[in-house]
């Protein structure tokens, strides 16, 4: 009799009429039981932050994300062994999804917002240890402990790191060839932990040179616009050439700005020298020099042509050559 | 001693940071050198005119200005000079008022006043309420910071035909060198995976053997 009661009134207290209010109740009830008021405001957050061209896109992936962190207890004692085998399980592999997921959300410019993702899928990728296993039970009596330690690892795995790295390139849209220079000074080696500060510099590279190299494929395209062909070496040259000088100036040598070593330590001089240094340095990419530069390109007269490949690569290695290789 | 301008000159606008004592080693209560900074508004030069200041108990002030111009340079203006008779005794507080320097106070960026008290009689020493006065009252409309100043002027236009917009291919440029100076920046701050490291072996004496 009582059970019947239980059934029909789902999580009212047995004896109680139905009304209602207590519909109400049960109805708070229930969805307090099930967090649900936890995973929207989670989704309105993750929305406000990442904000989306598509909302319900949005919304459907997140929720498919996370469907799949509840699932990974159920993967039962049968795909233990399959962690340990081959570089990419597929725990790895779904890891590895999310975390690209996570880093799609905002822009690098959105700064924290930005670094408040790559935390997320960092954790996410160095949960993925090759130590972990879901079944088996840790011979020491302190079992909740080694399973943090297993969690942690230590850094992200370097292979992986390296894959992050490719996919956040390629789904930027720069051809593998362009970004091969680049993966060369990042990447690290399966045996290597990531820490996570190359973590994030890596990550930010990557999401940096993507839009570089869009940035350049628009440029290629305003250099060549008015022959409506390829544009001729000398321009693309000398536009890439002013940009170049400009990266340069910004650098610039330290050598000849303080004779004293008191001088050093002086911070108003050092950001006066700063300051005037950037000022030079985007006095050399003004609408004026460039002007006098292509005018000057010009005047060399025809001398082959730089395709749109070309022009790329020019523009990457400019970039490229100033990233720290990593040690 | 009448300066030239006649109208009254306003002090320039500095800010004098605290003052630090100079100890030689860690053991002694009482220090005899002290040195204040004084800096000068950012990004303009100060030709200095007149230093003035109220002693409370200083024996002796040297004053050092660093001047700008490749290279920029501490130089030492006054060297020394006494402010009190006898260090022991007390001797004037009252403001003073000095203009003559070893050297050409002009485009200063900084100023330092290293003040000394040899006489363990006095606990505290130091100069209060510093003024700067500029040489002539510097004009406030036709001033340009100096960053600004120093770039040249432009021509106007060359000739740009059948060629891309220098404004347009300018603006690309721009987001570009932005977005390399982002990853520069990111750079600096990075740690290293501490590839090559291996512990204990990387002490720089060992290598000095070979």
């Amino acid at each position: 009799m009582a059970d019947k009661e239980k059934r029909r009134s789902g999580a009212a207290p047995p004896g109680m009429p139905d009304g209602k209010a207590t519909k109400s109740d049960c109805d708070r009830e229930f969805l307090s039981q099930a967090g649900v008021g936890e995973l929207l405001r989670g989704a309105i957050l993750k929305m406000v932050e990442a904000r989306s061209d598509d909302p319900i896109g949005f919304l459907a992936d997140h929720f498919c994300n996370l469907a799949s962190v509840t699932e990974p207890g159920t993967a039962g004692c049968g795909d233990a062994d399959q962690m340990n085998n081959g570089p990419q399980s597929a725990q790895e592999q779904q890891h590895l999804n999310r975390a690209l997921w996570h880093l799609r959300l905002a822009h690098h410019s959105q700064r924290s917002a930005f670094s408040n993702n790559v935390c997320v899928a960092y954790d996410l990728l160095n949960s993925t240890g090759p130590r972990r296993r879901a079944a088996e039970v840790p011979e020491c009596p302190e079992g909740s402990c080694n399973d943090s330690q297993t969690e942690m690892g230590g850094g992200v795995r370097g292979g992986l790191y390296t894959q992050t790295l490719q996919c956040l390139c390629s789904e930027g849209g720069v051809p593998a060839s362009t970004s091969a220079p680049l993966l060369r000074r990042l990447h690290c080696q399966d045996h290597e932990a990531v820490p996570y500060d190359v973590f994030r510099h890596g990550v930010l590279t990557c999401a940096v040179f993507s839009d570089y190299i869009r940035q350049a494929q628009r440029l290629y395209a305003e250099v060549c616009c008015p022959d409506e062909g390829p544009a001729s070496w000398a321009l693309g040259m000398a536009v890439l050439g002013t940009l170049r000088e400009a990266l340069e100036t910004s650098q610039g040598s330290e050598a000849n700005c303080c004779v004293n070593a008191n001088t050093k330590s002086n911070s108003c001089l050092e950001a006066n020298v700063k300051a005037k240094r950037y000022l030079e340095a985007s006095a050399k990419i003004s609408p004026y020099k460039l002007g006098q530069a292509m005018a000057t390109a010009q005047t060399r007269g025809p001398g082959g042509d730089m395709d749109a490949k070309e022009f790329e690569n020019a523009a990457a290695e400019l970039f490229i050559t100033r990233v720290k290789v990593l040690s | 001693m009448s300066s030239s301008s006649s109208d009254v000159l306003l002090p320039v606008d500095s800010s004098i940071k605290p003052p630090v004592f100079l100890h030689l080693g860690d053991t002694e209560p009482l220090s005899g050198v002290c040195v204040l900074d004084v800096t000068l508004p950012f990004g303009k030069t100060v030709n200095v005119e007149e230093i003035s200041f109220k002693n409370h108990y200083t024996a002796s002030v040297s004053v050092r200005l660093l001047r700008t111009g490749p290279p920029s340079q501490w130089v030492t203006a006054v060297r020394d000079l006494p402010l009190m008779e006898n260090p022991h005794t007390e001797g004037s507080d009252v403001m003073v008022l000095f203009h003559q320097m070893q050297v050409d106070p002009d485009h200063v960026i900084s100023v330092r006043l290293i003040l000394k008290q040899p006489s363990s009689t006095w606990r505290s020493f130091s100069l209060e309420d510093i003024r700067i006065l500029p040489h002539k009252q510097q004009d406030p409309e036709k001033e340009v910071s100096d960053w600004l100043s120093d770039l040249t002027l432009a021509d106007q236009h060359t000739d740009l035909e059948g060629l891309p917009p220098p404004q347009s291919v300018s603006s690309s440029l721009q987001q570009m060198f932005a977005l390399t100076e982002v990853m520069m920046q990111s750079n600096e701050t990075t740690a290293s995976i501490g590839r090559f490291h291996v512990d204990g072996c990387y002490d720089i004496n060992l290598l000095s053997l070979l």
